[in-house]
């Protein structure tokens, strides 16, 4: 699970030379958000953001509509965007969870990915909550189960012993601290090949679980 | 209605060639000079503004309202002279004899006619049959190319002497190995379709195959280099005729003229000038008409 | 699994229309095509030739030319217009980010450079990378698309590497920028079908791996199927269906789309689904398409409105869109075939006929002159290209012998040796028991006349400067088989029989369309009733449409005059329904001969079986075996010895020592009881234990995990 597999390749590019209302149409149009700038050959020049075609109010206080419309055309992407060294860039190598961490602590939505140095997609808030939602198997049908174990080696052996026993699959699922219980885990599966009945009957037999949500 | 539909067709036709003319200017502006010359050579038939070769003028008069292009040194008329030297060149040719027999088409016609013939006589079976045919015919053409033109035309005029029919051997005989490498190029072209192959798993003879599958097929270019030719054959008559070995007397030949008019050049400089922009207008036209004629047809076949 | 994620389009056309100035006037080549490509996504574009395929292509290109351009519509590519953008702009917004793959790699390719070099210039211009590196990224990237030996290969010139190892270099130079959009234009149609199966692969792999998105445009509908997810069917410049390609091939709605899945071989177990239907009439010229449906003049279920009106797009819920006033209410499965386009009955008389051709042992070898010095002197040694080696077979007469086998492998010269176009170098031949080893000038005209031919490509099969009439006329009146003044009136006849009318007697050949030229092609050959036909590759250069038609007339032909028929393809599904007796070859040899029945089904050779597996097949439900020969094939001026195959054959590994056998003894005749006979060391019992080629794929197998 890198990078590399879950971003966006071919991302929809930009030249620093582009207005930002056309940048904004492009955006709107298209129904994104980020939009890598690249100068030939793809390299990354910079970034745009919805935020960042925003002209701050202050700055038009004292504009009238003519000069306000004047300045709107006037503007290009090359002065508005997000350059040098603000710009947060990722390799297609790294983990999908590093990526994560890095837009957490960066506080920002998108990474651009870089592949031999020009721009192999991106990869944004989006792709990331899309892959928590595969993950947990929110695109398959099954058994959704949450099962509360002592934090201990050897407790989800025990679950999936009991899964394999029935001939059921796990098609998704995680793992959590439990909220406000030191010492237990919360574990969230997705389970296919028995209804509902079934799998609560058989998991209920595991000692020192509990199940503590269905659907 | 069938036969309604198949005259339309005709006319159809007719109109399609000339407006394939019309669509190229080059070709436009190259049949308008052609058809100059040849207005004139056909008038002249009938009518010349005098006699051609009576000297009712004063000597070497420059451009005036009775003689429009003036009078050459023994004081005939210039205009009637072009006017009458344009038929031995596109309208008639005089066989040798008694009785002044007269076949139409000019010498530079017949020339190339006959460079026609022999050239693609030659240039079919060596692209045709191929192997050692081909070796011997391609030898042959090297051979005739090797020899400068003028020297050749001389060779032929030396052997067999003065004469409309002996100018037309000429030029039939350094035509020949272009005409020849043309249709050979063709030919090897051609001789890979199918339809080839066909007659010949009909067991169709050579020469069937030569001048009944292949050649119909290698005209539309054969023709606008033939038309090409044209307008060399009259530079070459020019030529011949500036030598003094060209078309023999009475008729006036364009040459010749240049020749004469060029040991009075100091009394009379028009004169000279006249009988060249006639060979220069008449071969450039032809030029003209067969380039953007060959421009036009390679577009029509895309 | 579904994507949650929606990324936008890369290529959105909505409503284009392109049109050409000509002169008076403009034509309008493509009408209202509306379709977008996702990444990662294959998008088919079908149809016969002329229906305006490339044209959508260029369009998005705006390489349209002088005269070409879009007349309405807007073409989005990453979200952006590029209709009416032009210049500097336009190049800008392409960027590197489009590639394009034309059928003939060396249309693209520099002859006269090293491939690296042209390679590595992609990189080193627009990326200023060093040329070290880059060269280092062509090699791995040419390694990518299985090119073997790629380090050796940068330093080669094009024409120094065969046809299929171009198109992967043209691939491996398109995929250098990571385009997001690949448009290839039948990029495999010039290559044979085993070389095809590979690039196939090829692009499929890519897809995935490089989330690039495919314009795939070709006229071949297996090879749709086996290579895109969607897939637009493109007629007289509309696009009249456009689905994924399980529901057009399952399930098409568009009657055009239904006619063309009946008119295509499908290769199936059964001979039943090589009956071939063919679309009547012809698919009409663009400055002459008729007012309402462009399909109404062909179409079996026109009605009145189909006249009047234009229909517009219905879409379905199942995503599938139909340009038809009746989609959906038509049923594929209640048509029956109307009487003009109903196949010959095969009339299957098994009682044995004598042999009306024999060969015994014929050969034919070309002399190949050497361009080194010693050879120009004669010093060298003489060498030969083998084009036939040992063809050895009686063919019965009035049946059809199918003649298979990939360009080159000495299909033609085999006919052109037995119709005496070139001469035979050792060996003997046969006919009506008259000798005819040597050249058509030693045979005398009644052996001529009995042996005619039918060529391939139907623009060069007629001589363009005489009628339909004089040409048909011609064979006629040179062996006499009838009276100068009763010519005419049999030619009529014969053009009759080939469902030519009166009115082609006086036409020429510029004013036929391809199938007509091929049908007077063939009338030109039956015109001297003929015992034996040898045809090469009669419909290879035809619509599909136009081909099942041709096909059945000459079944129908053949019966009625009783003729005996030599019949070349290069692909096995078109021989299959048409022949009694089908031979494949390989490198001049031929492998495996007998009934048509028996070779498409076990025992196999194990180069019949790959080629099998090779052809694509327009039924995405079929299930195919995945056998990918390696390598080339190899000179025929210096054949393997042994068995010829025996460089590339998957199978030898069958026999003891790895087939080792195979490179050094020619294989003896296996032979089954049927007549079917097998050019291999492997004995009959293992041959028959291998598995069908072409099985149906089980009903419902889509599940996960
Ligand atoms: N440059 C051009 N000028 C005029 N007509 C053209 C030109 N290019 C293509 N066409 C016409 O447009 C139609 C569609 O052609 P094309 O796109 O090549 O079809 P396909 O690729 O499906 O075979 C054809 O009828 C063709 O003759
Ligand atoms: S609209 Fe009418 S003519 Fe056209 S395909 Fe449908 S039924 Fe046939
Ligand atoms: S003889 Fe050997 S190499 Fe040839 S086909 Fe049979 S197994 Fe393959
Ligand atoms: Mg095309």
């Amino acid at each position: 699970m890198l990078v590399k597999d879950y971003m966006t390749r071919h991302p929809i590019m930009i030249s620093p030379e582009t207005d930002a209302s056309e940048a904004q149409n492009i955006m709107t149009e298209n129904n994104i958000r980020h939009l890598p700038v690249v100068g030939d050959g793809k390299r990354l020049l910079g970034l745009i953001t919805r935020e960042k075609l925003h002209v701050p109010p202050s700055d038009l206080g004292s504009l009238n509509v003519w000069e306000i419309s004047r300045l709107l055309s006037d503007l290009k992407v090359k002065g508005m965007m997000v350059k040098g060294k603000d710009l947060i860039t990722t390799e297609g190598d790294i983990t999908i969870e590093d990526a994560a961490k890095i837009m957490l602590e960066e506080k920002i939505g998108c990474l651009p990915v870089l592949e031999d140095g020009v721009v192999g997609g991106i990869i944004t808030d989006t792709d990331m909550l899309a892959h928590l939602a595969h993950l947990m198997g929110a695109t398959v049908q099954g058994v959704r189960v949450t099962i509360r174990m002592p934090d201990k080696v050897g407790e989800s052996a025990k679950v999936t012993d009991v899964i394999a026993s029935h001939g059921w699959g796990i098609y998704g699922g995680g793992g959590h601290d439990a909220p406000k219980q030191p010492g237990y885990w919360d574990a969230v599966l997705k389970i296919q090949g028995g209804d509902k009945e079934e799998v609560v009957a058989a998991l209920e037999q595991i000692e020192g679980q509990e199940i503590i949500d269905v659907r | 209605m069938k036969a309604k539909t198949k005259k339309k067709s005709r006319l159809q036709k007719f109109w399609d060639s000339v407006s394939l003319i019309l669509a190229s200017r080059v070709a436009t502006v190259g049949s308008i000079m052609v058809l100059f010359w040849l207005v004139l050579a056909f008038i002249s038939l009938f009518w010349t503004p005098y006699d051609y070769n009576a000297s009712d003028f004063l000597q070497n008069l420059g451009p005036n309202p009775q003689n429009w292009l003036g009078t050459d040194h023994l004081g005939r008329d210039i205009f009637s002279r072009l006017m009458k030297g344009t038929q031995v060149v596109l309208l008639k040719t005089r066989l040798p004899g008694e009785g002044n027999i007269i076949i139409p088409g000019g010498v530079a016609i017949w020339g190339v006619i006959g460079s026609m013939a022999l050239g693609v006589t030659m240039g079919l079976n060596a692209g045709y049959r191929g192997g050692w045919w081909d070796q011997v015919i391609m030898q042959i053409l090297d051979a005739l190319i090797a020899f400068p033109r003028i020297v050749l035309y001389l060779v032929v005029i030396a052997a067999l002497g003065q004469g409309d029919l002996v100018v037309i051997l000429a030029i039939s005989i350094t035509g020949a190995p272009g005409v020849a490498r043309l249709a050979r190029s063709l030919a090897m072209d051609i001789k890979t379709r199918d339809y080839i192959r066909a007659a010949e798993t009909r067991g169709e003879s050579v020469w069937y195959i030569m001048f009944k599958e292949i050649l119909p097929n290698a005209s539309g270019p054969l023709l606008v280099d033939g038309m090409l030719r044209v307008g060399y054959a009259i530079f070459a008559i020019g030529t011949l005729g500036f030598l003094g070995i060209g078309l023999p007397p009475p008729d006036p030949d364009w040459g010749n003229m240049v020749n004469e008019a060029r040991r009075n050049i100091f009394s009379n400089q028009l004169a000279v000038i006249w009988p060249a922009l006639a060979i220069a207008t008449l071969v450039i036209g032809l030029n003209l008409f067969a380039d953007g004629l060959r421009e036009e047809m390679t577009r029509y076949q895309k | 699994m579904n994507n949650l994620k929606k990324a936008p389009p890369v290529l959105i056309l909505e409503d284009v229309a392109v049109a050409y100035k000509i002169r008076g006037g403009e034509i309008e080549a493509v009408q209202n095509v509306s379709f977008e490509i996702n990444r990662g996504e294959t998008h088919g574009i079908v149809g016969e030739s002329g229906c305006g395929k490339s044209t959508v292509a260029w369009a998005v290109l705006n390489f349209l030319g002088a005269n070409g351009y879009v007349k309405r519509g807007s073409i989005k590519f990453q979200g952006q217009e590029l209709v009416g953008v032009t210049g500097e702009e336009l190049r800008r917004l392409r960027g590197d980010q489009i590639a394009m793959v034309y059928q003939d790699p060396m249309q693209a390719l520099n002859p006269s450079m090293r491939l690296g070099d042209q390679m590595s210039e992609v990189l080193t211009v627009h990326r200023d990378m060093d040329k070290k590196e880059a060269e280092k990224r062509c090699i791995e990237m040419l390694e990518r698309v299985y090119m073997p030996d790629a380090a050796n290969v940068m330093n080669r010139y094009p024409h120094q590497i065969s046809g299929g190892q171009q198109q992967r270099v043209v691939i491996a130079t398109a995929l250098l920028n990571n385009p997001a959009l690949l448009i290839m234009d039948e990029p495999t149609t010039a290559l044979d079908v085993t070389v095809e199966a590979v690039v196939l692969d090829l692009i499929a792999d890519l897809r995935r791996e490089f989330d690039t998105a495919i314009m795939y445009i070709t006229h071949n509908l297996g090879v749709v199927a086996r290579v895109s997810t969607r897939v637009g069917v493109m007629y007289a410049g509309e696009m009249v269906e456009r689905g994924t390609v399980e529901d057009i091939y399952k399930d098409p709605q568009h009657p055009y789309t239904q006619g063309l899945m009946r008119c295509v071989p499908k290769l199936g177990a059964d001979k039943a689904s090589s009956i071939l239907y063919p679309i009547r009439g012809r698919v009409p010229p663009p400055n002459n398409r008729p007012v309402g449906c462009v399909f109404s003049p062909r179409c079996d279920y026109v009605r009145e409105i189909c006249h009047n009106k234009r229909p517009e797009l219905l879409e379905f819920s199942s995503g599938v869109s139909v340009r038809c006033h009746f989609a959906g209410e038509i049923e594929a499965d209640k048509w029956s075939p109307s009487d003009d386009i109903l196949p010959p009955e095969i009339i299957t008389d098994t009682s044995p006929r004598e042999p009306i051709l024999k060969l015994d042992n014929l050969k034919k070898y070309y002399e190949v002159q050497g361009s080194s010095l010693k050879d120009i002197l004669g010093l060298g040694e003489q060498r030969y290209v083998k084009a036939v080696e040992n063809a050895d077979f009686d063919l019965p007469r009035g049946t059809t012998l199918g003649v298979v086998g990939e360009s080159g492998c000495g299909k033609s010269t085999l006919i052109k040796t037995i119709i005496g176009l070139e001469q035979t170098t050792e060996g003997h031949a046969e006919f009506m028991e008259i000798d005819i080893t040597d050249e058509i000038s030693t045979r005398g005209e009644d052996v001529i006349k009995e042996l005619q031919m039918v060529f391939q490509n139907p623009d060069s099969t007629m001589n363009p400067s005489y009628t339909v009439g004089q040409q048909i006329g011609r064979p006629m009146k040179r062996f006499s088989t009838v009276p100068k003044d009763e010519i005419r009136g049999e030619v009529i006849k014969l053009l009759e029989s080939m469902r030519l009318g009166e009115n082609y007697y006086d036409r020429l050949p510029r004013q036929l369309s391809g199938g007509e030229k091929q049908r007077v092609g063939i009338a030109r050959a039956l015109a001297s009733h003929p015992n034996l036909v040898l045809c090469d590759e009669p419909v290879s250069a035809l619509d599909v449409s136009v081909q099942a038609a041709l096909l059945n007339l000459l079944l129908e032909l053949q019966q009625e005059y009783d003729t005996t028929m030599m019949f070349i393809a290069h692909d096995l599904s078109v021989v299959r329904f048409f022949s009694d007796q089908v031979a494949v070859m390989y490198l001049g040899q031929i492998m495996e001969i007998g009934p048509a029945n028996a070779i498409y089904a076990p025992p196999y050779h194990p180069y019949s079986e790959a080629l099998l597996s090779a052809v694509p097949i327009p039924d995405p439900s079929a299930e195919q075996k995945h056998i990918r020969l390696e390598g080339t094939v190899p000179s025929a001026i210096n054949p393997p010895d042994g068995c010829r195959f025996h460089t590339r054959c998957p199978r030898r590994e069958l026999l003891p020592d790895g087939g080792a056998i195979c490179e050094t003894e020619m294989p003896p005749w296996r032979e089954t009881a049927e007549g079917h006979r097998i050019f291999c060391h492997i004995p009959l019992e293992t041959l028959n234990t291998f598995d069908p080629v072409i099985t149906q794929k089980p009903e419902g197998s889509n599940h996960v995990s």
